[in-house]
C-alpha cells in the first residue's frame, strides 16, 4: 500500500541542550497541499531542514514511497524529489531566469525548455522572457521562479517556508491558485509553512501543528477544525501572570499619534495609523508575529527611522523631528530586537559597547576618559551580574544572556523614563529570561513607561498591564490584561479579527 | 570521527601582536638566511653587515630613521582609516600628491619667515594627501564603492600627474633632461636634529602620539570603532557612521601627504618620481603587522627603515637589495600566521 509519499516517524533532534524536535511524526499524501502551523521556534524549520537533508536526525526514520531512507543529505534528498523554497531566495541574481531554472543537473526539461517554461508561466500567470535577469524581477516574480525551479528539478515534494510573507494579498491569492493547479495537474505534494490561520485554511486540506519541538496535532482536516482550536494548539494554555499589576501609574510618558510608514523600496505600507500611549509605571505589550511592523515601530519611536508621518511625544515634548540623541536625552532607552549587530557592535570591545548609550553625556570635549568608562563598566557588571572575561574582550565572546544583560544594563542604569524593549528574551535560557523579566518589572515599579514588543504570549501576559495586537502594520486589537482572552489575542495575531 | 575545529579564544594576550611580530621576524630572518645560503652567501656575515651599516653609527642610524619617517606617517594614516574598518591602499599616491601640493604652494606664495613658510608647506602636504583620498572617500560614503579599489587606482592617477608635471609645466630646464621639477630653495629645507636625522622625525613622534590619542583616547576614536564594528549600531547610537568614515579617510590621507611633504623638504628637495620608493605600500605591511597600533607602527616602521638602508648597502658585497623586501614581506606573513594562533585555538572534537 502506498498511502503516504513521505512519512517521518519519531524524529528527534537537539542542538546542545535544546531539544528542537522531539518524537515528531509527519506524513504527506501524494498530490495534496499540507499546512504546517506553529510559532517561531516551534521546530518547523528544523523539521524542514531534516527533510531536505541539511540536518541529520538523532533518532527516528524517514520513509519516501515506503522505502526507508538511511541518511539524507542535500543531494540525495533532492534526488528523491524533495525540494524547498527558503524564505531568503536562493536564486543567482546575475543569471537569467533560464540559467537559474536549468542550473541543476537534475533538470528534466533540457530539450524542451521552451514548452515547459510556457506551460508553467501559464500556471503561475507569469509573463516575462526567460532571458531576463533575476535581479530585474519583483519579489513576487522571484518567488514564482523559485517554485518553478523545484518543478524543473523534478521535485515532487515541495516544501515552501512562509511563501506569502513577502507577497501582497493579490499575489497570495494568485499563489494559491497556482499551487492548487500544481497539486491537481502535476500531482505535486506541497507543504506550506505558515503561522497565518487564514492561509492555512485557504490553501490546505490537512494541517499539522507544532509547539515547542513537538507535533501537537497530526493530519487534522482543515475543514473540521476551528480557528480557536488551532490557536490553542499553537500557543498552548497560558498561565495568568503572577506578577502584581496593582502598581500605581502616573502621567503619560510616551504617546504615539497616527504613525504611518511606507517602505521606500517596495512602496509597501508597513505601518498604518498607529496610536498608543504609555503612562509611567506601566508596561504596554505589543503582541504580534514578527514582521508585522514591530521593528519599524520601535525604530520610529527611538528615532532611528526618521522618514514617517505622525507624532511622537516623549514627556510632553514633541520629538517627531528629533534624532536619536535628543530622544535619549529625554531619557528614552531602546533595547533592540537584534542584540548583536544593532544593540551591540560585533568586533568591538565590551568596554566600548558598554558606553554606546551615554558616551556623549560624559565626554569632556574630544576626550574620552578611560578610567571613567572602566568604572562605569565595572558598576554595570556588578549591578547586573554580567559575566565578562575582561573589558577589552570582544563582545561576541560573551554568552547571549550576558550580552543581553550588558545591553539591558547599559540602557536601564540611568533609570530611563521611557523604555522600548523589543524581543528582550528571544533565544535566552530560562534563568536569563527570569533575570530580564525582573529587571523590566523593577524598572516599571521605579516609574518607567515600558513598551514591550514580543512574540511570546507567555511573556506578554506575565509582564504587561495592557496589550495591543499588531497585524500587518496595524493595531488590530487593544485589551486590558485582566480581561484579555488568550484565544482572542492568538486569533488576532494570526489575522482573524471578528 | 575525529575532527579539528577552530575556537575563538575568549581572552587574547595583550602582547600577542608583539610576540607574533617577533616570531614573524625570526621566521623572516630564517627564510632570508636560506635564500642567502642558496646564493652561497654567509647569512651571519650579511646580516651583521646590514646591522652595522644601518644602525652602527650616528650617520647610518640617522639615514635609517629618515627612511622610517614616511613609513611611520603613512602607516599611522592607514591605521586611522582602519579604525572604521576601511583599507587605504592609496598612501603611495597620497605621498606624491602631498609633495606636489608642497611644490605648488612653494611656487605660488611668498613668505618672509622661513619657519612659518615651512609650516605652511607641511600643512599643504597634509591637505594634498587629504585631497588625494577625497574622491575615494566621497565614492565610498555616497555610493559605497569599495575603497580598496579606488584608493589603489588613485595611486596610478597621481603617479601619472607627477610624470606629467615633471616632464611638462614643472620641468626644470637645469636638470639636463632628467624629468624632475626645480629644487626648492634652501630656506625651506627641514633642519636636521643630529647627524643627518631630519626634523621630520620629531614631527613623526608627535604624530604618533596624536594618532594614538585620536584612535584610543578620544570620543572620535570610540565613534570610529563603533561605526567600523557595525553600521547599524552606529545608527542606533546616533553616530553618523558615514561622516566618521569620511573624516577618518581625510585625516589618514593627510598623514601620508605629510610624509610626502617631509620627503620633499628633507630628502629629495624637488618633485621627482623618487619622492617615494614604495613607502605607501610598505606602510601597509607596517600597519598590518602591528595590528594598527600607533606605537607599534613607530617601532616597526623604524625597523623597516633600517632594513631598507641595510638592504641597499649590502649590494656592495654582491647581495641583492631584495633581501630586505623579502624579510619585510615574510615578517608580515609570519606575524599574521602566528597572530591567528593567538586568536584561535585548535581543538580535536569528536563528531559522530
Amino acid at each position: 500500500m502506498k498511502k503516504y509519499i513521505l512519512e517521518v516517524k519519531n524524529i528527534s533532534k537537539s542542538f546542545g541542550n535544546v531539544k528542537a524536535l522531539e518524537d515528531v511524526n509527519f506524513y504527506l499524501q501524494k498530490g495534496k497541499i499540507h499546512g504546517l502551523l506553529g510559532e517561531n521556534g516551534a521546530g518547523k524549520s528544523s523539521l524542514m531542514n531534516i527533510l531536505s537533508g541539511i540536518y541529520q536526525p538523532e533518532k527516528g526514520s524517514i520513509f519516501i514511497n515506503d522505502i526507508k531512507q538511511k541518511s539524507l543529505d542535500p543531494e540525495s534528498a533532492s534526488e528523491l524529489g524533495i525540494g524547498m523554497v527558503h524564505q531568503e531566495f536562493r536564486l543567482i541574481e546575475s543569471f537569467s531566469i533560464k540559467d537559474n531554472l536549468t542550473l541543476s543537473k537534475a533538470n528534466i526539461y533540457k530539450d524542451n525548455f521552451k514548452e515547459a517554461y510556457e506551460k508553467y508561466c501559464e500556471i503561475f500567470s507569469l509573463s516575462v522572457s526567460p532571458e531576463k535577469l533575476i535581479a530585474q524581477l519583483s519579489v513576487g516574480e522571484k518567488q514564482k521562479i523559485e517554485i518553478m525551479k523545484l518543478i524543473f528539478k523534478n521535485s515532487n515534494i515541495m516544501l515552501l517556508d512562509e511563501p506569502t510573507a513577502v507577497l501582497t494579498p493579490q499575489e497570495t491569492d494568485q499563489l494559491r491558485i497556482s499551487l492548487e493547479r500544481l497539486s491537481e495537474e502535476d500531482e505535486k505534494t506541497i507543504v506550506l509553512i505558515s503561522h497565518k490561520l487564514k492561509e492555512i485554511r485557504d490553501f490546505t486540506e490537512k494541517v499539522f501543528v507544532m509547539k515547542n519541538g513537538k507535533m501537537v496535532a497530526e493530519d487534522l482536516s482543515t475543514v473540521n477544525v476551528t480557528d480557536d482550536n488551532l490557536v490553542e494548539l499553537m500557543m498552548g494554555r497560558i498561565q495568568k501572570s503572577i506578577i502584581d499589576k496593582s502598581n500605581k501609574t502616573g502621567d503619560t510618558k510616551l504617546s504615539v499619534e497616527s504613525i504611518e510608514y511606507i517602505d521606500k523600496v517596495s512602496n509597501y505600507k508597513i505601518l498604518e495609523d498607529i496610536n498608543l500611549e504609555i503612562k509611567a509605571g506601566e508596561i504596554l505589550g505589543i503582541a504580534g508575529v514578527s514582521g508585522n511592523g514591530q521593528v519599524e515601530l520601535a525604530n520610529i519611536i527611538s528615532g532611528i527611522e526618521s522618514d514617517y508621518s505622525g507624532k511622537i511625544i516623549i514627556n510632553n515634548k514633541d520629538v517627531s523631528q528629533k534624532g536619536v540623541k535628543s530622544r535619549k536625552k529625554l531619557n528614552l532607552s531602546y533595547i533592540p530586537e537584534n542584540r548583536l549587530g544593532v544593540g551591540l557592535a560585533p568586533g568591538v570591545s565590551v568596554l566600548d559597547n558598554s558606553i554606546v548609550r551615554d558616551y556623549f553625556k560624559t565626554r569632556l570635549g574630544p576626550h574620552l576618559s578611560r578610567s571613567k568608562t572602566e568604572t562605569y563598566l565595572e558598576s554595570l557588571i556588578k549591578k547586573f551580574s554580567i559575566k565578562a572575561p575582561n573589558s577589552k574582550a570582544e563582545i561576541s565572546t560573551l554568552s547571549g544572556g550576558n550580552m543581553q544583560k550588558l545591553l539591558m544594563g547599559r540602557e536601564l542604569v540611568s533609570n530611563p523614563e521611557v523604555i522600548i524593549a523589543s524581543q528582550p528574551t528571544r533565544g535566552l535560557d530560562v534563568n536569563a529570561v527570569e533575570a530580564i523579566h525582573t529587571l523590566l518589572v523593577d524598572q516599571r515599579d521605579m516609574g518607567s513607561a515600558i513598551l514591550l514588543i514580543s512574540e511570546d504570549l507567555d511573556e506578554l501576559f506575565k509582564l504587561s498591564n495592557r496589550l495591543h495586537v499588531m497585524y500587518e502594520g496595524k493595531i488590530v486589537k487593544s485589551l486590558d490584561i485582566d480581561t484579555a482572552d488568550i484565544n482572542n489575542v492568538g486569533l488576532a495575531m494570526a489575522g482573524v479579527i471578528e | 570521527m575525529n575532527n579539528l575545529k577552530l575556537f575563538k579564544r575568549q581572552t587574547v594576550n595583550e602582547l600577542s601582536t608583539f610576540y607574533s611580530f617577533l616570531i614573524g621576524f625570526i621566521i623572516a630572518i630564517i627564510i632570508g638566511s636560506i635564500i642567502l645560503l642558496i646564493q652561497d652567501k654567509n647569512p651571519i656575515d650579511t646580516f651583521s653587515l646590514m646591522l652595522r651599516l644601518s644602525v652602527g653609527s650616528i650617520k647610518s642610524l640617522s639615514s635609517s630613521l629618515n627612511k622610517a619617517i614616511p613609513l611611520i606617517l603613512a602607516g599611522l594614516g592607514i591605521s586611522i582609516i582602519n579604525s572604521v574598518k576601511l583599507w587605504n591602499i592609496g598612501a603611495e599616491g597620497q605621498i606624491f600628491l602631498g609633495a606636489i601640493a608642497v611644490n605648488f604652494i612653494y611656487i605660488n606664495t611668498q613668505f618672509n619667515s622661513p619657519s612659518f613658510h615651512i609650516l605652511v608647506l607641511l600643512l599643504a602636504g597634509f591637505v594634498g594627501g587629504s585631497v588625494c583620498i577625497l574622491i575615494p572617500a566621497i565614492t565610498k560614503v555616497v555610493f559605497g564603492v569599495n575603497e580598496i579599489i579606488t584608493t589603489l587606482l588613485t595611486n596610478y592617477i597621481v603617479f601619472g600627474v607627477t610624470i606629467y608635471l615633471i616632464n611638462g609645466p614643472w620641468k626644470d630646464p637645469k636638470s639636463l633632461n632628467f624629468p624632475a621639477a626645480a629644487y626648492v630653495g634652501e630656506e625651506v629645507f627641514l633642519p636636521t636634529i643630529f647627524g643627518k636625522l631630519s626634523f621630520g622625525f620629531l614631527i613623526c613622534i608627535l604624530f604618533t602620539f596624536l594618532a594614538h590619542y585620536l584612535k584610543n583616547k578620544s570620543v572620535f576614536g570610540f565613534e570610529m570603532r563603533i561605526a567600523g564594528g557595525s553600521a547599524m549600531t552606529a545608527v542606533y547610537a546616533g553616530i553618523n557612521a558615514k561622516q566618521k568614515a569620511f573624516i577618518a579617510m581625510l585625516i589618514g590621507g593627510g598623514f601620508a601627504g605629510l610624509a610626502g611633504a617631509i620627503e620633499l623638504l628633507s630628502q629629495t628637495h624637488r618633485v621627482s618620481t623618487g619622492i617615494s620608493q614604495g613607502f605607501g605600500y610598505t606602510a601597509i605591511i607596517v600597519a598590518a603587522i602591528t595590528g594598527m597600533r600607533p606605537f607599534g607602527i613607530f617601532l616597526v616602521g623604524s625597523l623597516f627603515g633600517a632594513l631598507s638602508i641595510g638592504g641597499s648597502v649590502i649590494q656592495t658585497i654582491g647581495v641583492s637589495t631584495y633581501i630586505a623586501d623579502i624579510i619585510q614581506a615574510s615578517t608580515l606573513f609570519g606575524a599574521l600566521i602566528i597572530q591567528f594562533f593567538f586568536n584561535y585555538q585548535i581543538k580535536r572534537v569528536d563528531d559522530d
